[in-house]
């Protein structure tokens, strides 16, 4: 809040500084006009003139707690210096053009003089002050400059204590507002989250996109619809606020992989390589329990082998074997394709560094790779439970 | 308007200012957000605004009546005292029951009204020849334009009180000779007349313009909570928006409607799509909060550069966060009205090893605040305050300019 109470008294000071200097102007300009006062007493005026013009440029610094007194003072003294030989209600235009000053330019620190009881003090017995100099100068309390100072006080003080109360009410509302946006912002967080959380599911889809980039050359248009349809209804089940995910429980997951409907699971990494032209035999155990984000990098890793035994292997068939003990889970895809020189082809054109060991390692696990021309391919990959 | 649609039908590409797309959530709350903060806590100022205007109607009125005798014909000025009145207790009455709003029909009828009773005061006192000293009802109206400062755009009420000023110079000119016993009068009354809206339209834009910085603040402040990297408002919608347009597409597949072999074009359309969803998936994430804050916001954005590469803002801990992003606030704050050339380079790294640390276990991130056109005498308390809490600071000044060095201690990321 203590930003708002800066806040609260720069706009205020700022204020009292432009109302200030404008009314002062007014009173110069009316004190010069030939013939309202003799130069002697204009030039006892003018240093107190000055000195209350000085503290108005000054007001909206951090001396300002020293620079609103001394304003208060040149005004009242500038206002006794002007209004001295004058003792009687004739002396008109010379009380008149110092109302702009008495009224205006000294009654615009009131404006600041609102927030506090100190202040408010000082505001009164600068206000009591002025007002009876100038009710003693004129003669009486019921003259037109008394009422016209008088005026200008009630309103500079009320227009600070306005605008000093409502900063404190637009903070409020303000503040209000800015929950409302760290809730939207969270709740846009979460989004984002669940979304990119959807990886496996994402994967699929660009794995279509792709197919669909080169217009689906060497799949079956059958094939490819089929797919298209199985990822649009994941992704509007996504769109509808599902999570297209096994169902998990804090950070585990809690569905047989076997039983997970939504496409995550071996069977659909099964069906969709099938569709492709991949026969995939599975080999071992079905039924795997692993951490939701474990699962995912361990299925997308399996896609993106499988993926490179479709492209580059060279045969409709791969196998996939699946061991797990208690701390880790293993996956042995074989196929007895072309194979290649491991030190002739780099991982990295492969995507394998990037998409298999990467995703592996994310969640502590590990890939090797077994390979020799003519001889099939090997791909171990281990992560734990 | 052109709205940039995607092949899917969907627009797209339309940016609002802090780089949201336009249709986005994130862009609809802050949009709704300025739009509310445009009126914030001017409904109360206006209420105070016409306090100020009945206190001076008391007084104009009181001063009338004292007066009365001195009028040869008082009928005009009476007529447009009562029309003034009727005017000032009708037009609150209507903003009271309606809402803060004046319509720009209702406005008008009221500057009409008020042009009246000018008039109206100007025909009464003609024959006085001393427009200072007798003018009331006229003047009242300058005050009356004090509480409409908060209803209506800005410029109106620069032009209203414009054309009081004009006319006041012109009776004066006309009606009144100006000598060194009426010229102060002549002189205090057009200034009573004028500058009471014109400083209240000043103080009232002061107090919309805090309002509009202080609501960019604290929504840029939510960003402090957010975990070491986050996505940002943008990312959700631009990822929904990337589903939607493939799950369009795939559904058209699906049931035929996009036939197969697809044209060469839906083919490349298929692909740029893939290559977008696969940016935001896997960069969507490496931005820190200090990042989002510093792009979302239209006040620091416009100012602030941040050379982050290694992502160590994430580090940082929240209330380090808060004192660090308030920090390079009110540094900005400070001056933003001064000088055009302002501008903050936040530098942070590398890191180092802390000095006072067990084992290693925390690490000093330092952050370097270099900044132009901001004279360290006119940084206020309340930042040193702020940067105090993201950790120890020392000042130097650099080509006249301050710049800042902040430690941050922060947790080991390698030990959590």
């Amino acid at each position: 809040m203590d930003i708002f109470a800066q806040e609260r008294d720069r706009l205020l000071s700022s204020t009292t500084r432009t109302l200030g200097l404008a009314c002062a102007a007014v009173s110069i300009v009316a004190l010069v006009i030939p013939g309202v006062t003799d130069p002697l007493h204009l030039a006892a005026i003018a240093p107190l003139a000055a000195l209350l013009i000085v503290a108005l440029l000054f007001v909206t610094g951090p001396r300002a707690r020293v620079w609103v007194p001394v304003g208060l003072a040149a005004g009242i003294a500038a206002t006794v210096v002007a209004l001295l030989p004058a003792g009687s209600p004739d002396d008109g235009p010379l009380a008149t053009a110092i109302i702009p000053l008495a009224g205006g330019a000294t009654a615009a620190f009131s404006l600041m003089l609102s927030s506090s009881r100190p202040r408010l003090t000082t505001a009164v017995v600068a206000f009591v002050v002025e007002i009876t100099l100038v009710a003693l100068a004129t003669g009486s309390l019921f003259t037109f400059p008394v009422a016209a100072v008088l005026l200008g006080w009630v309103s500079c003080f009320v227009t600070g204590l306005w605008l000093g109360r409502a900063v404190p009410l637009a903070a409020r509302r303000i503040y209000s507002i800015g929950n409302a946006h760290r809730a939207e912002r969270q709740a846009s967080e979460t989004e984002a989250q669940r979304r990119q959380g959807a990886r496996l599911l994402h994967d699929t889809v660009l794995a279509t996109l792709t197919l669909l980039a080169h217009s689906g050359f060497g799949v079956t248009a059958q094939a490819l619809q089929d797919q298209a349809a199985e990822d649009a209804r994941l992704l509007r089940h996504l769109r509808l606020g599902g999570t297209p995910q096994p169902q998990a429980s804090g950070d585990y997951s809690l569905e047989t992989v076997e039983e997970s409907p939504l496409g995550q699971t071996l069977e659909s990494v099964k069906q969709r390589f099938g569709r492709m032209g991949l026969e995939v035999s599975w080999h071992g155990t079905g039924q795997v329990l692993l951490p939701t984000h474990v699962l995912d990098a361990f299925l997308l890793a399996l896609a993106e082998c499988l993926e490179n035994v479709r492209r580059h292997a060279g045969v409709t068939e791969a196998h996939v074997t699946i061991i797990h003990d208690d701390s880790m889970v293993r996956a042995m895809v074989t196929d007895a394709g072309v194979g290649f020189d491991l030190a002739g082809i780099s991982e990295e054109r492969l995507g394998f560094k990037e998409s298999v060991v990467g995703r592996l390692h994310e969640v502590g696990g590990s890939a090797r790779l077994f390979s020799s021309p003519g001889s099939g391919t090997t791909v171990v990959l281990e992560a734990p439970r | 308007m052109s709205v940039d649609e995607n092949t899917f039908g969907i627009v797209r590409g339309r940016r609002a200012a802090r780089g949201l797309p336009i249709s986005s959530t994130g862009a609809r709350s802050l949009r709704q957000a300025r739009a509310a903060g445009a009126t914030l806590g001017t409904g109360y100022l206006g209420v105070g605004a016409a306090v100020v205007a009945a206190l001076q109607a008391v007084y104009g009125l009181t001063f009338f009546l004292s007066h009365l005798s001195a009028y040869p014909d008082v009928t005009p000025a009476l007529v447009s005292w009562l029309l003034y009145v009727a005017t000032f207790i009708g037009t609150a009455a209507l903003v009271t029951v309606r809402g803060e709003r004046l319509t720009t029909g209702v406005f008008a009828v009221i500057g009409v009204v008020l042009a009246v009773v000018v008039a109206l005061d100007f025909v009464a006192v003609w024959p006085l020849h001393d427009v200072g000293a007798y003018a009331t009802s006229s003047v009242a109206v300058g005050f009356g334009l004090l509480p409409i400062v908060t209803l209506r755009p800005v410029r109106e009420v620069v032009v209203a009180t414009a054309l009081l000023f004009v006319a006041f110079v012109v009776m004066v000119a006309a009606s009144t000779p100006v000598t060194s016993d009426s010229g102060p009068q002549q002189i205090a009354v057009v200034a009573l007349t004028v500058l009471p809206s014109a400083i209240a339209t000043f103080a009232v834009h002061r107090f919309r313009r805090m309002v509009q910085v202080e609501l960019d603040r604290v929504l840029v402040q939510s960003n402090v909570s957010q975990p070491r990297f986050a996505v940002g408002m943008l990312a959700s919608d631009e990822l929904a928006r990337l589903d939607l347009a493939a799950e369009k597409l795939l559904d058209g597949v699906a049931n035929g409607d996009v036939p197969l072999p697809l044209s060469p074009k839906v083919a490349s359309q298929a692909a740029s799509l893939a290559t977008e969803l696969r940016l935001h998936l896997i960069e969507g994430r490496r931005e820190t909060w200090l990042h989002h804050a510093v792009t979302e916001s239209e006040y620091l954005g416009r100012s602030v550069t941040l050379v982050d590469p290694s992502s160590l803002a994430g580090l940082l801990a929240p209330p380090q966060r808060d004192g660090l992003l308030q920090g390079v606030w009110l540094l900005l704050g400070d001056s933003k009205s001064r000088a055009p050339g302002t501008t903050i380079q936040l530098t942070l790294g590398p890191v180092t090893a802390a000095s006072q640390s067990f084992a290693g276990r925390s690490v000093c991130v330092p952050v370097v605040v270099s900044t132009t056109g901001i004279r360290r005498n006119r940084v206020t308390p309340a930042t040193w305050n702020a940067l105090e809490r993201a950790g120890e600071y020392t000042v130097s000044t650099h080509e006249s300019s301050v710049k800042i060095s902040v430690a941050c201690i922060v947790d080991n990321p390698a030990e959590t």
